[in-house]
């Protein structure tokens, strides 16, 4: 059997050579490690997990799909579109994949999703409804942008400067959704001493347009914020939001396939890109900052895709969280680069909202079953999910943001 | 677009419930082909079972409407065999995951077909070998392949799969112990001991009749349950290794040194196979390269087992450097020894060894044959496959029994080129052509495999094969065309 690639005008077509790299092992649809004392071994696929048949588990299916599609053996159509829509673009495939198409998996997602937009196909209905008024409101909560800024504190208000060296990108679910996020991360950026201001013309980091395919609306957000460090005289870019600091440090800056340098050019070229964790990682290790106080309490991390599998920030929240005085670190089994997605990302909470929360029910409860009172993260946008199936399910656990435990106890030495 | 029919459709919703069945494209283009050459194919349904029930009620309904049933794992068997040749249903048995029992004491375990080598291989290593509660040591083995760990055991199992105790206890096939079977008219049947009781600890001393479903390709019914031998994990072990000038001189050595038994594993590699990944298109190899290399597992309780086997293969080695065998000593690179130690690993099993940049495609002719045809054959398929482009990236395994053993030819090739895609399904169908006659059988055989195997085999064979077949399965639905005789 031979693959003709037919389809030629397909956006995933343009990654054709990579795309038919994969050997259509499966490795990538179940995670597995051999260990010295136990092997690892789980379901990393939250699609795959819900949804069964091979098309929804791991990247071989949508391979299969993307090449069927390129040599018009099948059409789009309605369920062409449920199974690109429901990946939540955790990573998790692509993290077990060894062959050469491997680093172009999620990008190969992407292209797929934006061939879906322009078909007569079954968008689901939600993420629509945003994808119109996100170009408007450059948030795809529906919110107005004049209330970007209103989750700040008035007496952070009055002390932010015009011009700093950092601008904390705040990101749309901290300031319209999670806004204890975002007052936590404020405030804790003061105590640290950190000369940081908030901008009210941040626009969305179109991590949402990029993950569902929406290219053409991306490009004016892209670029957009990619000219507010010199416009505010800053060196750097500090989130809270792992999805805003994959979108910046990455889709911003880097070539294709990490990034979409190709798309957009190379954004950001002298400007950092850095997250919460890693600053506060940092100035503790260099003994810049001190804890005042305990957190004493049993605490396990979730990893949110976007700054795990997506960046390899995996050691930064963890340093932190092992140095709280009177924290108790407990791993969930699946967890770093076999980490189980929130099931919120790739905009499957938009989408789908039921099976996105049927996911955070799942990861809810491997983080009960380590005995943990509190469940971690560090992103806006996993707190929103795993946040709500705590509430949907009566755990026990009670979530917060790894700068909410931080906040009230950190300080500059 | 939907296919089949919206009555069958319904009836196996009635049967596993709306969420588990699908007649869409989208969902069934995934099982439309593999890594091999296998022209695509549609099926018209994919089913996803849980319980023995719901695999005999479809099975009853496939009867009824004469509907082919292609049962399906993961779809990794390297010869098209789920690839449907007429349609029909896919039983994605996934869903049937579960490890029933593993019995530390009598030492076997039990399991369903979806339970994947990533599963089942976490499970027996947090499972210690024991008696009454005594612990003698920790973590069980059972035979791993360099597959995907995402594979099925069952379904590797009983299509004589070989792992990493080859050289030890043979093939997986021979570490049977009970079995739960479908028929294809959808009565369940117990196998061996676990049909008198609840033990599943051996067919023996029962008349065998695991073998009509052993090595049938999923021909003659649908395995739910399937008792195997496991073993404690030893807790030494090295990695052995010496290169040859020769196919002749390497399988002197390997049939000198497997005759004491001592090895869980030994196997040779060309110098194609050698390479990371595999060359393609051919090129020679250095003319001072050798042209096999071989590694051998070495397992033991103590340091000294372990220093005792290696003083013996010592001795074979230089026993056969004195007689002229042209043996050299190499180092065997240390991720290599990782991945002969560390089975099942999702990198040996990821294909990423064998086909880098190449354009996807992998097929074999995946053969036993006695080891005395090896240096033969060798040379024959060196000559078929450099005069089609491609390299000779041949294995030799001596299994445990007679001196035979695995002869395969991992072939990489370009499935965006028909060319290189006819080339190497033409390579691969001569080999089989040329190794039958020197004892040689494909194992996992695409179509065109049974079709040499059928034109020369013994008219009796076949004649009890289709009886057999017949039998079993009167309205030819379980994966029909497979054999080359229905
Ligand atoms: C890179 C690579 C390396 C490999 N190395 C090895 C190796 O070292 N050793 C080895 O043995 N194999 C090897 N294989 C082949 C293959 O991976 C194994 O045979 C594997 O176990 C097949 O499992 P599967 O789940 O993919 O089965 P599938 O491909 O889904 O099924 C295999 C066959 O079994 C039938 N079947 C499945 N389930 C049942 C059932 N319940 N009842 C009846 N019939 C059933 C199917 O119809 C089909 O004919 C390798 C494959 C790859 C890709
Ligand atoms: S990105 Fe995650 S959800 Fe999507 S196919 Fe891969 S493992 Fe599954
Ligand atoms: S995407 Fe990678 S891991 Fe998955 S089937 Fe293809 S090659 Fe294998």
């Amino acid at each position: 059997m031979s693959h003709l690639l037919k389809n030629k005008n397909l956006e995933v077509a343009k990654i054709y050579d990579y795309v038919s790299m994969c050997t259509h092992c499966g490795n990538c649809k179940y995670g597995y490690e051999y260990g010295s004392e136990n092997n690892f071994a789980a379901m990393l696929c939250v699609q795959g997990d819900k949804f069964n048949f091979d098309s929804y588990r791991g990247s071989r299916g949508k391979v299969s799909l993307a090449r069927s599609l390129m040599h018009n053996r099948i059409g789009f159509s309605d369920a062409v579109a449920h199974v690109l829509f429901t990946c939540t673009s955790c990573g998790a495939c692509q993290q077990m994949c060894e062959t050469d198409i491997k680093p172009y998996i999620l990008r190969m997602f992407e292209a797929l999703r934006a061939d879906a937009w322009k078909q007569n196909v079954k968008i689901p209905a939600n993420i629509k409804a945003w994808s119109d008024t996100i170009g408007k409101n450059y948030n795809p909560y529906k919110e107005k942008h004049e209330k970007r800024l209103d989750w700040i504190p008035s007496s952070i208000k009055s002390s932010l400067p015009k011009k700093a060296e950092y601008i904390y990108f705040v990101g749309c679910t901290a300031s319209y959704r999670q806004k204890e996020v975002a007052i936590a991360t404020a405030k804790m950026l003061q105590k640290l001493k950190v000369d940081f201001t908030i901008v009210d013309d941040e626009w969305c980091c179109a991590s949402p347009l990029l993950r569902t395919g929406q290219y053409d609306i991306a490009k004016d957000f892209v670029e957009h914020n990619s000219a507010l460090p010199d416009k505010y005289k800053a060196s750097a870019f500090i989130t809270t939001c792992s999805g805003c600091y994959r979108t910046l440090s990455r889709d911003y800056k880097m070539d294709a396939p990490e990034g979409y340098a190709d798309k957009y050019g190379k954004n950001l070229p002298n400007t950092k890109v850095i997250h919460t964790t890693q600053l506060v990682d940092e100035m503790l290790k260099k003994g810049e900052i001190e804890f005042t106080g305990k957190f004493a309490q049993k605490v396990t991390y979730h990893d949110p895709c976007h700054l795990g599998r997506h960046a390899e920030v995996y050691d930064a929240p963890r340093n932190i969280l092992k140095k709280v005085p009177g924290l108790e670190f407990v791993e969930m089994y699946r967890n770093q680069k076999f980490s189980f997605c929130c099931g919120a990302g790739g905009g499957v909470r938009g989408g789908f909202a039921d099976y996105s929360l049927e996911t955070a029910a799942k990861r809810v409860k491997e983080a009960e079953s380590t005995g943990a009172q509190v469940l971690t993260s560090a992103c806006p946008f996993c707190y929103t999910n795993l946040h709500d199936a705590i509430e949907m399910n009566k755990s026990p656990l009670k979530f917060e943001d790894i700068v909410q435990i931080i906040e009230p106890i950190v300080k500059r030495k | 677009m939907a296919r089949g029919n919206h009555e069958v459709l319904a009836t196996l919703e009635q049967i596993v419930g709306a969420d588990f069945v699908s007649n869409e494209e989208a969902n069934l283009q995934p099982y439309t082909w593999d890594m091999t050459w296998a022209e695509p194919r549609m099926p018209d349904y994919v089913v996803m079972p849980k319980t023995v029930t719901e695999v005999q009620r479809i099975l009853r309904l496939a009867n009824h409407r004469k509907i082919p049933v292609i049962p399906y794992t993961n779809g990794t068997n390297i010869g098209g065999l789920c690839v449907p040749e007429e349609g029909g249903i896919i039983i994605d048995l996934k869903r049937m995951d579960q490890i029933l029992n593993i019995d530390p004491e009598t030492c076997y375990a039990v399991i369903e077909p979806g339970v994947s080598h990533a599963a089942f291989s976490a499970a027996l290593k947090a499972t210690n070998p024991q008696w009454k509660g005594q612990e003698f040591s920790k973590g069980f083995d059972f035979g791993w392949g360099v597959h995907p760990a995402s594979a099925s055991v069952l379904a590797m199992a009983i299509n004589h799969g070989i792992g990493h105790l080859n050289g030890r206890i043979g093939v997986n096939s021979q570490l049977l112990t009970g079995m739960e079977v479908v028929l294809p008219t959808a009565e369940v049947c117990k196998l061996g001991s676990c049909a008198y009781s609840d033990s599943w600890h051996s067919f023996l001393p029962l008349p065998r009749m695991d073998g009509l479903f052993t090595g049938w390709l999923g021909t003659t019914g649908i395995v739910t349950k399937l008792g195997v031998w496991i073993f404690p994990i030893r807790p030494y072990r090295d990695v052995l290794s010496v290169s040859a000038a020769s196919a002749e001189d390497i399988t002197k050595y390997m049939v000198h040194w497997r005759h004491y038994s001592l090895c869980d594993e030994v196997t040779a590699v060309s110098w194609w196979l050698a390479q990371i990944p595999i060359v393609f298109p051919y090129h020679d190899k250095p003319k001072d390269a050798p042209e096999f290399y071989s590694y051998s597992v070495i397992t033991g309780w103590s340091q000294e087992e372990l220093d005792y086997k290696r003083k013996i293969w010592k001795q074979v080695v230089d026993q056969e450097k004195a007689k002229g065998t042209k043996l050299f000593d190499f180092e065997y690179p240390p991720e290599a020894k990782r991945g002969r130690t560390e089975l099942p690993s999702r990198i040996v099993g990821s294909t990423k060894n064998y086909s880098k940049s190449c354009g996807g495609g992998i097929a074999w002719p995946g053969t036993f044959a006695p080891c005395k045809s090896w240096p033969i054959l060798y040379e024959k398929w060196k000559e078929i496959y450099i005069r089609h482009g491609l390299s000779p990236a041949t294995r030799f395994t001596d299994y445990q029994g007679a001196h035979y053993g695995m002869l395969r030819c991992m072939t990489p090739f370009n499935k965006r080129d028909p060319a290189s895609v006819q080339a190497a399904r033409d390579a691969m169908v001569e080999c089989v052509r040329a190794g039958i006659p020197e004892g040689m059988l494909p194992y996992k055989p695409p179509v065109e495999y049974q079709n040499e195997l059928n034109a020369v085999a013994d008219a009796g064979y076949l004649y009890l094969e289709t009886k057999i077949k017949d039998m079993l399965d009167p309205n030819n639905i379980m994966n029909p065309g497979k054999l080359g005789i229905r």
